[in-house]
């Protein structure tokens, strides 16, 4: 409670035009890579996207040290009730537009820890409680897979910043 | 020194080539083996829920919907280990080679199998109807018994053996 209080105290007045700040961003991104508890699985994947094979670089995608300098939070690991608390930090030091890339079915849905007593239950889930504290995410892209290929993630990018329309849809037939 | 090295690594450089792969312009490089996302193929499926007993992280789960049964596939939470299409006894799941998944909406990586449910004399709803004419074509058993909901058989059964044994008709 009392990190409730403390977060709707450091919350900024918005006064963004968000609009623009998305059309700014278009151009290139810098990530931070922000692990909530993965099995470094994806992570060796982030690490294969930024390598010369595939090097993102290419299109001003950077990897950066520190959450204040990012505009992209590629969130890792079904997000742990340990790792919570840090995650909440992290992604309050990305200024807005805030964007969340959740990489992995962990992140996206929980993977196989998705009811376990140590996990919330993946992004989706976890969202509505940052709302809640104050945080405002302003786009997310989720990019399943276990881990997600290295072109899955660039291609999340790229959804992520509205260049590509997502290729799956919800789907119900009769058997 | 660091100017000799550099002339070493334009040397390499230039022998190798560029490695750099173009993606979004150029075919991933995707074997055969390579487990993507499943399709079920609804003319095949049974509604029998071999697939949401042995799937790891649950990802295919059964959902009852008043008279309707849904298979519900959440491919957020899938990890692509092909034991749905190994286990499935009417070879409805294929493993296909699609990896492009990412979408900003939770909502569409959400795919459901609706199947009608046979009802009992009761009116209880029990079982997929497409798994029960599977039933009754392979085991030959007289249908109106599988048409029966598990207690109204029970019920049955016990009511034929006091008749045969007994002889006391209820």
């Amino acid at each position: 409670m009392a990190m409730v209080k403390f977060l709707a105290l450091n919350q900024k007045p918005s006064g963004i035009d968000l609009e623009r700040a998305f059309k700014r961003l278009k151009r290139s991104v810098w990530v931070f890579h922000l692990n909530t508890g993965s099995c470094n699985g994806c992570d060796i994947e982030v690490l294969d996207v930024l390598t010369p094979y595939f090097d993102v670089e290419r299109f001003g995608i950077k990897l950066v040290v520190s959450p204040r300098h990012a505009d992209v939070a590629l969130l890792t690991g079904p997000i742990t009730i340990k790792a919570f608390p840090k995650v909440v930090r992290a992604l309050q030091a990305i200024p807005r537009p805030r964007l969340v890339l959740a990489i992995g079915s962990c992140a996206v849905g929980g993977g196989i820890w998705f009811d376990s007593y140590s996990t919330i239950g993946g992004l989706h889930r976890v969202i509505d409680i940052l709302k809640d504290m104050g945080i405002e995410i302003d786009r997310v892209a989720y990019v399943p897979g276990c881990p997600a290929r290295p072109e899955a993630i660039i291609y999340g990018v790229a959804v992520l910043l509205d260049l590509l329309k997502p290729k799956v849809k919800y789907r119900r037939v009769k058997a | 020194m660091i100017r000799v090295k550099f002339v070493k690594i334009v040397g390499t450089s230039l022998k190798k080539g560029t490695v750099t792969i173009k993606y979004p312009y150029e075919k991933p490089l995707i074997t055969s083996e390579f487990r993507g996302k499943i399709e079920v193929d609804p003319a095949k499926c049974t509604g029998c829920g071999a697939c949401t007993r042995i799937c790891p992280p649950k990802a295919l789960y059964l959902v009852k919907e008043g008279d309707n049964l849904v298979i519900r596939y959440f491919i957020g939470r899938c990890i692509f280990c092909a034991m749905c299409a190994d286990i499935c006894p009417q070879k409805a799941i294929s493993v296909s080679h699609e990896f492009e998944l990412a979408t900003d909406d939770i909502a569409s990586l959400y795919e459901d199998i609706e199947h009608d449910l046979v009802k009992c004399a009761c009116g209880k709803a029990f079982a997929p109807k497409k798994l029960v004419n599977e039933v009754i074509e392979k085991t030959k058993l007289p249908p109106h018994l599988l048409t029966l909901c598990p207690e109204c058989r029970r019920v049955e059964t016990v009511k034929r053996l006091s008749f045969r044994l007994l002889g006391v008709k209820w």
